[in-house]
């Protein structure tokens, strides 16, 4: 399921010349220095292939051979690696070190003899070989750059005068390399395409995924022995083969990478999204559900002409490419899958414009068109803080809004918290609430009415007519004393919401005075009393409850926010007013 | 060797997790239950050396759906090793403590399944001289009929216990979802003919919400 669709995304990546991933048995690393030798393996310089300015330099990514997994061993990488391989540069000047570092050197030596046999002719291996037999570095030693190469042990290879390519690029190197690869087909079934292949005992790690190790974790790894099975080691676990193992985590690795047009964050959730064919759904879906670049004002256009598709019931098409969804979140140097979604393009956008569709409340004019997944979780947060979304909602809310199925009751709950928290309603939240039970609504085909995009003056639900009572007390009390510091929502809004019995009786009392005010300032009162009268008289003849579901002190939120958004947008209820 | 007539059993539970191998430390389960699950409730139900289980045809009654979870589990096992000196020495501490031991961990499990397994047992060569099909046939209905087990069956972990209802054969099979699917390579059972016990895997597909197990190819 994941590491298939994973590992047919490589298949994709790798026949389009333009994706720039590594084949098999490669991988795109940045390597800052190269040294340029001669075909008689003499030294000629160091090219410093960075760009940029002062502490920023970022190294070139070059596709070199895949790299080993270190821990605590000398393992050397295939002719590109640190100082300490490649020239025996220990760590201090212990004898410890210093015999480690010659026992890497060696290693790394070994390595290009293991794998290229004498009978392979290529010059650029015999350059190298030549370089580092003769152990005579002086010239490196002495070139400008070798203190900064000192000083970050950063990656070092070898490229012959004249090429263009790395040495371990040059055509005979890939092509030798390419044949060790293809090793043939036995050993054991793969557990994800089936066929044989040896089983990888270690899967290489994926980088990249918010929160995670920056070095990287895996999705498949048995790093404690009360994850193995049959007393089996390590990837026997589970085998999944070299080149299974190698596809998807490349194409995992791509898809994470830095600046990856597939990839957005929600919540706590690294999600990355692919197209099983080149689709230019892959380029929207971003702008959909992801966060927009700071200060760039998103162009919502094709957002706009698939919701009003939908809308006005045209179908966005027959298409049945199938979309790929994966949501992964760190646990204890693991990668944990947080949700997973498999479906059509069509399917996918269904689900999507109907999310728009729920969270739509009427906004200022100065608001951003449409919310952000990242946004209206934010919103159910302390301090309105990345940090403070609890774990798993992000998934979860994802997960509805890619299968059209309710929001997580969690989600409710933190909205209404947070309006409680901070005593009032922004837009943000008065969408997610009323997504809520928009949705829950359809969902559970509920006869009820429930609340709408903007003021519903014919709701009678006892929550919504008390939110939207209370905008109205608290305009009466702003006619009266205009530029408070303090209102009745600054005061009472939570209490409101839980236990309105109370607080209206208080705060009716209070809207006597306060009409009494604007009155003896000769203003009329005439549209405020009416507009009271009409809401009261929506309060059923059971009176004010003491308390509120959950549900209905959402309905409350929305109530408020409705009514609110009423007065501001519409000037001709305060010019009759007034 | 003699097979019984094929029975019909629908199981069904809130919950299930039947754990894709190479996702099980943090666990992904299959989209479907496995043929090796399906062995597993009915074993539960009834099992004698005398008999082994196949599983013909699984018909999955609910549509795939998801539920992401975070759970503890023990992160430890009792070494061999400590179990061996403390043997030696005839004293020792072999305890392992859930609480220190104990770690989080995040599991993508199915929520409301429902199937119908189709299957029938073989006899095998440790059946004695008066056991026969017949008896094992009339074993097996009596008890899935009156919702009798060994122990409780479950959905791939202990916690998503499952309801079963025994099909007689006159009855009519709930109807399976109209979904046809590539469910891509799956663990059939573990063959522990073997030194080391071995996995096995077949391609499943799902056709018209049944997933046929009778001719398919198993790679090991």
């Amino acid at each position: 399921m994941i590491l298939k669709a994973l590992a047919e995304y490589y298949e994709r990546l790798l026949n389009d010349p333009d994706s720039g991933v590594a084949p098999p048995g490669f991988e795109r690393k940045p390597i800052p220095y190269l040294i340029v030798l001669d075909k008689d393996g003499r030294f000629i310089n160091i090219r410093d292939t960075r760009t940029g300015e002062g502490k920023k330099k970022t190294a070139r990514d070059f596709i070199v051979p895949q790299g080993e997994k270190k821990t605590s061993g000398v393992k050397a990488n295939l002719l590109w690696d640190t100082p300490q391989y490649v020239f025996g540069i220990p760590k201090s000047d212990k004898e410890k070190d210093r015999k480690r570092a010659a026992d890497s050197q060696e290693q790394f030596l070994k390595r290009i003899a293991d794998t290229f046999p004498n009978d392979i002719d290529d010059e650029g291996i015999s350059a190298v070989r030549k370089f580092l037999q003769a152990k005579d570095f002086t010239p490196v030693f002495g070139h400008e750059l070798w203190p900064e190469i000192l000083e970050t042990k950063a990656n070092i290879t070898f490229m012959l005068e004249g090429d263009t390519c790395l040495v371990p690029q040059r055509p005979q190197v890939m092509k030798h390399l390419g044949e060790i690869e293809d090793k043939g087909e036995t050993g054991q079934p793969c557990s994800i395409t089936g066929k044989a292949d040896i089983p990888a005992e270690l899967h290489p790690s994926i980088k990249g995924v918010w929160g995670a190790q920056s070095s990287g974790a895996n999705i498949v790894s048995f790093n404690l022995d009360a994850f193995r099975s049959f007393g089996k080691k390590k990837g026997l676990n589970a085998p999944v083969g070299q080149k299974t193992t190698f596809a998807y985590t490349t194409a995992l690795n791509t898809l994470l990478a830095k600046g990856s047009r597939q990839r957005i964050q929600v919540g706590d959730a690294s999600t990355v999204f692919w197209a099983r064919e080149q689709h230019e759904f892959e380029d929207d879906f971003s702008l959909f559900l992801g966060e927009p670049d700071k200060g760039r004002e998103p162009d919502y256009g094709p957002l706009r002409s698939l919701l009003s598709a939908v809308r006005t019931g045209i179908p966005p098409g027959e298409d049945t490419t199938p979309f790929y969804v994966l949501g992964l979140a760190p646990n204890a140097s693991r990668i944990a899958i947080r949700f997973w979604y498999e479906g059509s393009v069509r399917d996918l956008k269904e689900k999507i414009a109907q999310h728009f569709e729920d969270t739509d409340i009427i906004r200022a004019p100065h608001d951003r068109e449409f919310l952000s997944l990242f946004q209206l979780l934010v919103a159910t947060a302390a301090e309105g803080k990345a940090d403070n979304i609890p774990p798993n909602l992000g998934g979860e809310v994802a997960r509805s809004v890619l299968n059209g199925s309710v929001y997580p009751r969690t989600l409710l709950a933190g909205a209404i918290r947070r309006c409680k928290a901070e005593q009032k309603v922004n837009r943000v939240r008065a969408a997610l609430i009323k997504a809520f039970l928009v949705r829950e609504a359809r969902i559970r085909k509920s006869k009820i009415k429930e609340v709408g995009k903007m003021l519903d003056t014919s709701n009678d639900n006892i929550g919504y007519v008390l939110g939207r009572l209370f905008a109205v007390l608290e305009r009466i009390q702003e006619q009266a004393h205009s530029g408070l510091n303090k209102t009745i929502r600054d005061t009472y809004f939570s209490a409101a919401t839980s236990s309105p019995l109370v607080i209206f009786k208080r705060l009716q009392e209070l809207a006597v005075h306060h009409l009494a005010k604007i009155r003896n300032s000769g203003k009329s009162t005439v549209w405020l009393d009416k507009l009271m009268g009409e809401v009261m008289g929506k309060i059923p003849a059971s009176g004010i409850p003491a308390t509120l579901v959950l549900e209905d002190q959402g309905r409350f939120a929305v109530g408020y926010y409705h009514q609110r958004q009423d007065f501001f947008n519409t000037s001709k209820n305060s010019e009759e007013g007034e | 060797m003699s097979r019984s007539s094929p029975f019909r059993l629908k199981v069904s539970g809130a919950n299930a997790c039947f754990t894709r191998p190479e996702m099980k430390v943090e666990r992904v389960s299959y989209d479907i239950m496995t043929p090796s699950a399906a062995r597993g409730i009915l074993e539960a139900i009834l099992w004698k050396p005398a008999i082994a289980w196949k599983i013909l045809q699984i018909d999955v009654l609910k549509p795939v759906r998801w539920e992401s979870v975070r759970r503890n589990e023990v992160g430890a096992v009792i070494s061999a090793r400590n179990v061996q000196t403390a043997m030696n020495r005839g004293n020792g501490n072999l305890g392992l403590y859930v609480e220190k031991e104990r770690q989080q961990r995040a599991g993508l499990f199915l929520r409301d399944v429902a199937y119908v397994i189709h299957a029938d047992f073989e006899m095998t060569d440790k059946a004695g001289s008066d056991d026969n099909v017949t008896k094992f046939e009339q074993m097996f209905i009596r008890r899935a009929s009156r919702g009798q087990c060994f122990h409780r069956p479950y959905f791939g972990c202990r916690e998503f216990p499952v309801d079963f209802a025994f099909l007689p054969r006159d009855a009519e099979p709930p109807a399976p979802i109209p979904d046809s699917r590539d469910l891509g390579w799956m663990l059939y059972d573990m063959d522990y003919t073997g030194k080391e016990p071995m996995p096995r895997f077949f391609h499943a597909v799902m056709q018209h919400g049944r997933v046929d197990l009778r001719n398919v190819e198993v790679r090991s």
